[in-house]
């Protein structure tokens, strides 16, 4: 039993590690821009796709296809910010349909490229098992918990203490002062779209050699992203990362109490409750830009 | 005169199966796309008039549909008592999931619908002994014949359920153009405009927004009935996250707030394509990226393109 639970805790850690970096790329731009961007999921698959291709035809090193994977979607997020998500500025309905709009577009384009069955990915890390005592784990496990953690902790680093991410908080508290202030706001968002999807990029390439790369894998990550996120409070950093730790070990404990077959429903629970009992999340940042 | 040209498009295409007697394709496109209407035009009294982006109306639609399913196959009631009592069932689980998600606004109402939709799918999904699980529900029954006096009509084949379809159809659309020109329907565009507004003026704004999507529910729930007798069975996946999101997108591009948008949106969903013949998943590409040029270029959708276009035309 004891063993049990801490397998599960392990497991909802490395899930909870996949869902952080979906929850911290839609809280950023939420954050910045006040829109939140439904079509995370499927920039997480395309990020999966990409290191898969990488990998495989181009460095066959998973190191190096993690980080160009990473670029790619970056320059991808810029585009669709310039494209799509700038033209629609101030009309927030508009710039969630649209984004409903880039779902189906990107998911299906994934499917007309590399066909509906799922890709494996094999790299040394899962095929290699580490003994934790009585418990024995794929490595690969905790390399996607590891690298979450550094990246994350680089990321709170980083809107600390440069002038970038200053800026970036700057704006995501008032982006007229931003712009008072002579922070220039336009790159500011283009930049924190960059980020967001590099890291949704990142997310589905660990996850990839874990799971299967297939056209809807980014689902899943995306609607507990999004209760990660109404756990934490919208808007706030800190509480994406909690909320996702949260929401990972939760589902995965679950599975010891409950039918497997429910244990997504852990999720949408924690929506509903929050939302009903503390709308404003654990860290209680106030409700913006919703009346 | 409008009244005449009315009749004769409804006269027109109850005489379809007579004219296309040669096309059962054809039928089968059309009867389709007046399935895919029904929902989208519950879907468009909430999103296109009242301002409610829900992502998970398609829940509703199941609701109806393996609730009129159970009736029909372990109950043995006949379809034309389980689709009452199907659409109520689907109308009062939206009052109640309604009075839940309508304490939120925007991002936090589409959330809340999101996961609501998504728990249900669960459901239908996951309950085996009641909705047969993720393998669908087979064997559901289309209507029995009618017969009045001399007159009767038989649902079987494929004509006789295509006037079935364009006559559920017509009442929704009906339902839709009472509610529209009704006191009702004016709150709820004022609720749309101005939600405070309108609640200053006295309107009960959160009654208002729960009925109508408790009316919107039902329409789906409704929808989902002819459509899973239409098919002879249920799946789960009729009724799912994308399934909910395609029905906004018919709704988007077809013309929100306008009579005629779902209609347009639910032919261009489903016949269009088939007669391009393009390979599925270009299609739904097509269709992404035609949202975001509608978002982007023409908010009103084909609806309001054709209004203004004959507006043109006319002067």
């Amino acid at each position: 039993m004891p063993e049990g639970f801490l397998e599960q805790v392990i497991n909802g850690l490395m899930m909870g590690s996949v869902y952080m970096l979906v929850a911290l790329g839609m809280v950023l731009i939420y954050g910045v821009m006040h829109v939140l961007n439904f079509a995370h999921g499927v920039l997480f698959t395309v990020g999966a796709y990409v290191c898969h291709l990488l990998l495989t035809r181009v460095t066959g090193s998973y190191a190096l296809a993690v980080v160009l994977s990473m670029g790619v979607l970056a320059v991808l997020g810029i585009a669709l910010e310039h494209a799509v998500f700038r033209p629609l500025r101030g009309n927030l309905r508009s710039q969630v349909i649209a984004s409903l709009g880039l779902i189906l577009a990107i998911e299906n384009t994934v499917v007309w490229i590399w066909g509906p069955n799922a890709l494996q990915m094999r790299i040394p890390a899962t095929q290699s098992i580490v003994a934790l005592g009585e418990l024995h784990f794929n490595l690969h496990l905790l390399v996607v918990i590891g690298v979450t953690f550094a990246v994350v902790a680089m990321l709170f680093l980083f809107l600390k203490t440069t002038k970038l991410g200053t800026a970036i908080r700057a704006t995501s508290q008032s982006a007229e002062a931003a712009l008072v202030v002579g922070i220039p706001v336009e790159s500011v968002h283009r930049f924190t779209f960059a980020l967001s999807t590099a890291l949704a990029a990142l997310g589905g390439a660990l996850l990839g050699p874990l799971f299967l790369v297939f056209p809807t894998m980014g689902d899943e990550p995306l609607v507990k992203g999004l209760a990660a996120i109404i756990l934490g409070g919208m808007g706030s950093v800190p509480g994406a990362v909690i909320g996702a730790l949260v929401i990972g070990v939760a589902e995965a404990l679950s599975t010891l109490y409950f039918p497997t077959d429910y244990r997504d429903s852990v999720a949408f629970m924690v929506i509903v409750l929050v939302l009903i009992a503390r709308p404003q999340g654990l860290f209680g940042v106030r409700m913006r830009g919703e009346d | 005169m409008k009244l005449a040209a009315v009749a004769a498009v409804i006269a027109f295409l109850y005489a379809l199966p007579a004219v296309a007697s040669g096309q059962p394709y054809v039928l089968h496109i059309i009867a389709l796309s007046c399935l895919y209407a029904i929902p989208a035009i519950g879907l468009n009294v909430m999103l296109g008039y009242t301002g409610l982006v829900s992502l998970g109306h398609m829940a509703f639609a199941g609701i109806g549909a393996y609730t009129a399913a159970v009736l029909m196959v372990d109950a043995k009631l006949s379809f034309w008592l389980a689709l009452p009592i199907a659409t109520i069932t689907a109308g009062a689980a939206g009052f109640a999931v309604g009075s839940i998600c309508l304490r939120f606004r925007t991002h936090y109402f589409m959330i809340v619908t999101l996961a609501f939709g998504l728990l249900l799918h669960q459901v239908m999904n996951n309950w085996d002994e009641v909705t047969r699980g993720a393998a669908g529900f087979p064997g559901i029954p289309r209507p029995a014949p009618l017969a009045i006096g001399d007159w009767s009509h038989s649902f079987g084949p494929l004509a006789g359920f295509y006037r079935l379809a364009l006559t559920g159809l017509l009442a929704a659309f009906a339902l839709q153009w009472a509610i529209v020109r009704s006191d009702f329907g004016k709150v709820l565009v004022a609720i749309r405009q101005d939600e405070k507004l309108a609640g200053f003026k006295g309107a009960n704004t959160m009654l208002y927004k729960t009925t109508v999507f408790a009316l919107g529910s039902a329409i789906a729930g409704f929808g989902g009935v002819l459509f899973v007798s239409f098919l002879r069975a249920a799946s789960p996946d009729a009724f799912s996250l994308a399934e909910s999101i395609n029905m906004v997108l018919i709704v988007i591009i077809g013309g929100a707030g306008y009579l005629a948008g779902p209609l347009i949106g639910a032919l261009v969903y489903i016949a269009v394509p088939e007669y391009l013949r393009a390979a599925n998943e270009l299609r739904l590409v097509l269709f992404g990226v035609l949202l975001v040029l509608i978002t982007l270029f023409a908010p009103q959708g084909l609806a309001g393109l054709l209004q203004s276009g004959w507006k043109r035309v006319r002067r």
